[in-house]
């Protein structure tokens, strides 16, 4: 059915702004904001500027958890253990993608993953990046490793490893 | 250690912190438009007036909202009011303890509905006086920008 739908309103243009056709105001309102990490992301972060990536055991389900949470929601219990993991494993999920976060295209695809990392005890994943690799060549199952920034270089947060690579 | 044990030292806890990128552009719309190049141009103001039930709007709206009519017809309508509320602020938009008060009020123009809020200038906040008569005061020509500013304040009517 058509509808002949009178639509109110007045279109304008970038150009009807810049060359001063209308009056406006504007405004960068500074949008500061300050999120808590809380206890076990907080070591978890700290622990990546030391080059070392931290996750918690629950003791009574034997599950290690990354990022690190501070209960386990299986077992409904505060989760008591802390585990040093390595900083390598295997791809347990991937995709790939050809731009960036504010849709700008890269020249190189890169891989945006879940890393299941050696020393944890299976299902155990960390979302990052696998970069310099062909798309043809990616796979489940792959081994890859860490490649941390240089030590003076690392905040405390999750882009103090650069990427990973294939071991 | 374990997870339930008390956290002593702050540097222990982290925040996360950020900035979100945000910024607007806000037009004066139909009637904003008129009514601002009108007071930028010649320092005057107007309304837009009801042909129905006579209701002249400051500021300008293109609806009556009584009559729901379409608004086009615009009136003058002079420097003067009375005001319809005032108050005096301490702090400054960013909570910082201004040097002197700012006093502020709404001031209804004469004949017309609604109010324009601004700073009340030459005047004392002792002195001030819910209906007592106001007159509008532009900045001068060169400065005016078309914006609400170009109103640098509202003073007791002589």
């Amino acid at each position: 059915m058509h509808m002949n739908v009178h639509l109110a309103g007045t279109a304008l243009s970038d150009r009807d702004i810049k060359e001063g056709k209308v009056l406006y105001t504007e405004w960068k309102p500074r949008a500061m904001y300050a999120w808590d990490a809380g206890t076990a992301i907080s070591r978890f972060l700290e622990g990546l500027r030391n080059g070392i990536i931290l996750g918690t055991e629950c003791v009574k389900c034997r599950r290690v958890m990354l990022p690190p949470r501070i209960f386990c929601e299986l077992c409904y219990r505060p989760t008591e253990k802390w585990v040093k993991l390595k900083d390598r494993g295997r791809v347990r999920t991937f995709c790939f993608t050809r731009v960036r976060c504010d849709a700008s295209r890269v020249e190189e695809p890169f891989f945006p993953m879940v890393v299941e990392l050696d020393g944890g005890k299976g299902g155990t994943g960390l979302f990052h990046v696998v970069k310099g690799m062909d798309v043809s060549e990616m796979t489940v199952g792959l081994r890859v490793k860490a490649l941390w920034k240089p030590p003076e270089e690392r905040i405390g947060a999750i882009t103090d490893i650069e990427n990973f690579i294939p071991e | 250690m374990s997870l339930i044990n008390k956290v002593s030292k702050s540097r222990d806890l982290k925040v996360w912190e950020g900035e979100f990128p945000v910024q607007y552009l806000y037009t004066c719309g139909i009637a904003g438009e008129v009514f601002f190049r009108e007071i930028k141009d010649n320092g005057k103001l107007k309304g837009l007036r009801c042909h129905q039930c006579g209701k002249v709007y400051v500021p300008p709206s293109i609806y009556c909202e009584e009559c729901f009519n379409r608004l086009d017809e615009w009136v003058d309508v002079g420097n003067q009011g009375h005001l319809y509320s005032f108050t005096q602020s301490h702090l400054d938009r960013v909570g910082k303890r201004r040097e002197e008060p700012a006093l502020l009020g709404a001031v209804n123009m004469d004949h017309t509905e609604g109010v324009l809020i601004h700073r009340l200038g030459e005047v004392e906040f002792s002195e001030l006086k819910i209906g007592m008569r106001m007159e509008v005061v532009f900045k001068k020509p060169s400065e005016r920008k078309g914006s609400i500013l170009d109103i640098s304040h509202f003073k007791p009517l002589e």
